[in-house]
């Protein structure tokens, strides 16, 4: 089928946004591909998924609005092996994390968002982000003895002659949960929470 | 009185360029001079005419051109006000810093009028005065021997100028000698390098105006009046090149075994060696940091050649002119680990490729891989430190790699046909005629792969190459046997020493800077001074012959025509003159030394910043061409166009500084109409009298800039500072004088610092600060 660009379309509006976002740190890096695909030869999401951070910019620069909704963009895990290897300069990562903020902006993904949601809560119990018991079975299978070495943390800290993990206390959890209701993060979770939920 | 002289004004139109934004009908309008001419194109000779026959029938004693920036017509205009004296015409600069800068109209046209107002003023303190002529020795020196400095110098020498050629290692040759084959894209087939760089090397072997001195280098550099004073320092060869008869016994007799740097140290040669077997000159040589003075060597030598004992020399040279072909050096791949250079022998460079496969070679011409098989696929990666932004990277293609990989590429055809040659390139660069052999490439069973591989690793006895095929899509893996990089070029280490002891300009990448990149390709920013081969930008043989000889040419008109200098340069009265020597010490630029019992300056160094003439306690010094009046005229030109309400910042720059503004329109860039730009000779000439003139008459901002590699900047960026001290202790405000690095290329960062400049001046006004 022919791709048919009207007078009237303007392709590059798409590229701009990202560019304007708040996290893009590499100026104007998007508009620099030359797609020569550095990244995807190095990127572990391209080795094990269809994630292709090349395509990533590719379809930005075509304007390709579609890719917010592409289950894709959710397999890059910010490792920023594309970010230090790309020769002109571009960051796919950082395009990735604008693009995930622009679907979530647009109600997409929270079905993605929801598994992850322990680690919002994780915030407000403890002022740190822990790993999200959901997890802990699959970390185990991937790493084996994880499971015996965080049950027996405590007591390897001792053999080591460590002292116990520092947490932080009460009043900066309180500070810490202050400060993510004012700026609208819990809202923001507890309406990923409730829709999904509803959903169910 | 300088009032009363009768003025001609000639406006361009430079075919729409500046009538297009600027009401020339107005600008006529508003001005009070004898005469006022204007063409569509006054640079043209026709213009010429209307400005000579003008200058005749209205009996003119000064001329303005209103048209382009002086940095392109200057010379043009100088020429055509004859028979008035060249420096009795100034040019008012409504084209690079007016029409193209602004958009409105009514505004450009105001400042059109502002900017030639003040060349008025300007031209009417100047004097006649005469250029000043040096003749220079003829005598050259050529830096570097490879091919790019032997072609200059041999095209030199057949013209019978005397050349000195200056080698750093012990035999000239340079890259070419060891590049195995070369191909021309015409005839579409690979030939012997050494076999085309042999005859040229023998001409100059046996020209009597070329003498080459190897294992050495210049270590200083000294000017005076058009002469360069070079020290050579030469190393000691530890062998008698007269006596030896390159027999080889000697280094039959050595003890020592060292890589072989010719040979890529992809083999070993012995502590006394010969580099090549066609280099010149024809003798061998010691490597003292690896000999162990064995004496095995001086005792089989029947010649008595060898000599253990020897210290470097300083020969002092003395030439007119100097062509710098320092040449490049590839890319270091310690700088890119990813790849696997330094842990595998069999990841190379296409370099050490061209040694494997020439027939001089560790392994005489045969594909081998460190275990002596020949590869099952050899995997090239492209553009390997070039087009790349990564640190330490290079941002510009190196040109040349593209074409190397692809003779690569059929050599290892030719002989291996069964060997799978794979090139992963970004884009495939061969402009020209180059094509044709790329498609002779595809023809040869050469694959291509379009992707740029992110890392080689090791997989049991083979390379993975992990790569994405961007037209397909796919992730893929290649195993291969070999892995060839396309190393970058990039400046040599002497390129960056000699740019540093001969003051000439370099580019952001460290290459020696051409005066202009379109027209200049060959000068420097330095008189007398020329470039070619790859000391300027990666380039490939015929690039670099083609340059050299240019270069030649070039050497030739300045031999033959002289130099003309502006004289606006400082005259010693050697009435007053006591001799004291102060100014030898305050001149920055060396320009001043005693010679016969009085001051000389030299006027090619001279840049007339009229630092000695300020510290001459005997006030002995002048510089001439009245240029204090002249600013303070071009200072009050300019606010004696200042309207109500009219925000007025003037800028002071000199050569650099104005070339960088003039770089703003020429890209089309803006900054705001307040922006006026008068041009100095150099910048310390504003003097802080100057300043504070213009702050109490109307000025809302002044703006100095200075670029960092002037000699004289620390000492402008302290006096600027003295001036706002000085400023805010009469209780006005220093902030609104500010000073400011200028670079020729950044261009576009002074138009930001001119926006910049004209927000805070405006935020002040409305402040009533």
């Amino acid at each position: 089928m022919t791709n048919q660009q009207k007078i009237t379309d303007s392709p590059i509006d798409f590229a701009e946004d990202i560019i304007r976002d708040v996290k893009n740190s590499k100026e104007d890096g998007v508009l620099k591909c030359v797609q020569c695909g550095m990244c995807t030869s190095t990127c572990p999401a391209a080795r094990h998924s269809d994630y292709n951070p090349r395509e990533i910019i590719e379809r930005v620069l075509e304007g390709d609005i579609s890719i917010l909704e592409d289950d894709n963009i959710w397999n890059c895990f910010y490792c920023y092996t594309c970010h230090s290897i790309c020769p002109v300069g571009n960051s796919v990562c950082e395009v990735n994390q604008i693009l995930k903020q622009f679907a979530i902006k647009n109600g997409i993904g929270y079905d993605k968002l929801y598994e992850y949601l322990g680690f919002a809560d994780s915030y407000f119990t403890a002022a740190i982000g822990a790993i999200p018991e959901i997890f802990f079975t699959d970390i185990d299978r991937d790493v084996p003895g994880w499971w015996d070495f965080r049950q027996n943390l405590d007591e390897i800290r001792t053999e080591l002659d460590l002292d116990p993990p520092l947490m932080p206390s009460s009043e900066v959890i309180d500070e810490v949960s202050k400060i993510l209701t004012i700026t609208g993060f819990k809202d923001k979770i507890e309406k990923i929470r409730s829709t999904q939920e509803d959903e169910k | 009185m300088r009032d009363d002289l009768k003025v001609g004004v000639f406006l361009c139109e430079c075919g729409g360029n500046i009538a297009d934004i600027v009401d020339l009908d107005k600008v006529r309008e508003e001005l009070d001079v004898e005469f006022i001419g204007q063409f569509e194109n006054l640079c043209s000779l026709n213009g010429r005419k209307i400005i000579r026959d003008a200058i005749f029938d209205y009996d003119l004693d000064r001329v303005v051109v209103a048209a382009c920036s002086p940095i392109s017509h200057e010379k043009t205009f100088q020429d055509y006000v004859k028979p008035l004296n060249p420096y009795l015409m100034d040019m008012a600069n409504i084209r690079e810093q007016c029409s193209w800068v602004h958009d409105d109209k009514e505004k450009a046209t105001h400042k059109a009028i502002t900017l030639i107002n003040a060349s008025i003023e300007k031209v009417k303190q100047s004097d006649a005065v005469d250029p000043i002529y040096c003749q220079t020795p003829d005598d050259v020196a050529v830096i570097g021997g490879g091919i790019a400095g032997m072609n200059a110098a041999l095209s030199l020498a057949k013209q019978g100028t005397k050349v000195t050629i200056i080698e750093q290692t012990p035999s000239i040759g340079g890259h070419m000698a060891k590049i195995g084959k070369v191909f021309s894209p015409v005839k579409i087939a690979e030939e012997c390098g050494m076999c085309l760089l042999n005859p040229i090397l023998n001409e100059l072997v046996w020209n009597e105006n070329i003498e080459v001195i190897t294992n050495a280098k210049v270590i200083e550099a000294e000017r005076r009046a058009g002469t360069y004073n070079l020290i050579v320092e030469k190393y000691p060869r530890y062998v008698d090149t007269e006596r030896c008869i390159a027999c080889g016994k000697c280094a039959e007799v050595c003890e020592v075994e060292v890589p072989n740097d010719w040979n890529d140290n992809l083999s070993m040669r012995k502590a006394i060696y010969r580099p090549f077997g066609q280099s010149y000159p024809e003798s061998y040589v010691i490597d003292m940091d690896n000999c162990s003075k064995c004496s095995n060597c001086v005792k089989v030598c029947t010649m008595k050649a060898i000599k253990l004992r020897g210290k470097p020399e300083k020969i002092p040279l003395q030439v007119g002119s100097i062509v710098v072909a320092t040449g490049h050096k590839l890319f270091d791949m310690e700088k890119r680990p990813e790849y696997g250079y330094t842990r595998y022998d069999d990841v190379i460079t296409q370099s050490e490729l061209g040694r494997i496969t020439g027939v001089n070679g560790p392994t005489k011409g045969k594909l081998l891989k460190s275990n002596g098989e020949v590869p099952k696929r050899v995997v090239m990666i492209q553009c390997v430190g070039s087009r790349d932004e990564k640190p330490d990277g290079h941002r510009y293609c190196s040109k040349i790699c593209c074409t190397v990989a692809l003779k690569n590429a059929n050599i290892i055809k030719h002989k291996y046909p069964d060997t799978d040659v794979l090139i992963c390139y970004t884009d495939v660069r061969t402009p020209g005629m180059f094509e044709k052999y790329y498609k002779h490439t595809q023809e040869n069973e050469v694959r291509f792969l379009r992707g740029r591989p992110g890392e080689v690793v090791k997989k049991g006895d083979n390379f993975i190459v992990r790569t994405e095929d961007t037209l397909k899509g796919e992730f893929v893996e290649i195993e291969a046997d070999m892995v060839v990089l396309s190393t970058a070029m990039e400046p040599s280490e002497g390129t960056e020493e000699i740019a540093k002891i001969l003051n000439v300009g370099t580019t952001e990448d460290g290459f020696i800077k051409e005066s202009h990149p379109k027209i200049k390709p060959v000068a420097t920013d330095v008189q007398g001074i020329f470039v070619c081969g790859t000391a300027h930008e990666p380039k490939d043989i015929t690039d670099s012959i083609m340059q050299a000889t240019a270069a030649a040419s070039k050497v030739g008109e300045y031999n033959y025509g002289g130099v003309e200098i502006e004289p606006f340069i400082a005259e010693i009265d050697t009435e007053r003159c006591i001799v004291c020597g102060d100014c030898i010490q305050r001149c920055k630029y060396k320009s001043m030394s005693i010679q016969n019992d009085e001051i000389y300056i030299d006027p090619m160094s001279c840049t007339g910043c009229g630092k000695c003439l300020v510290g001459c306690k005997q006030r002995a010094i002048t510089v001439n061409g009245n240029i204090d009046e002249k600013i303070m005229s071009t200072i009050k030109g300019v606010l004696s166009k200042k309207q109500d309400g009219q925000r007025m910042i003037l800028v002071f720059l000199d050569n650099i500084g104005y070339t960088a503004a003039d770089n703003i329109g020429v890209n089309r860039l803006s900054y705001p109409e307040s922006i006026h730009i008068i041009k100095v000779i150099s910048v310390n000439r504003v003097r802080p009298r100057h300043i504070r003139y213009a702050l109490d008459n109307g000025a809302d901002g002044v703006f100095i800039g200075e670029f960092p590699g002037d000699l004289m900047y620390d000492e402008v960026e302290r006096k600027i500072q003295r001036v706002k001290d000085r400023i805010a202790e009469m209780g006005q405000n220093p902030d609104r004088i500010t000073f400011s690095k200028v670079y020729i290329p950044y261009f576009s960062g002074l138009a930001r610092k001119f926006n910049e400049f004209d927000k805070k001046i405006a935020e002040l006004d409305e402040a009533g600060l």
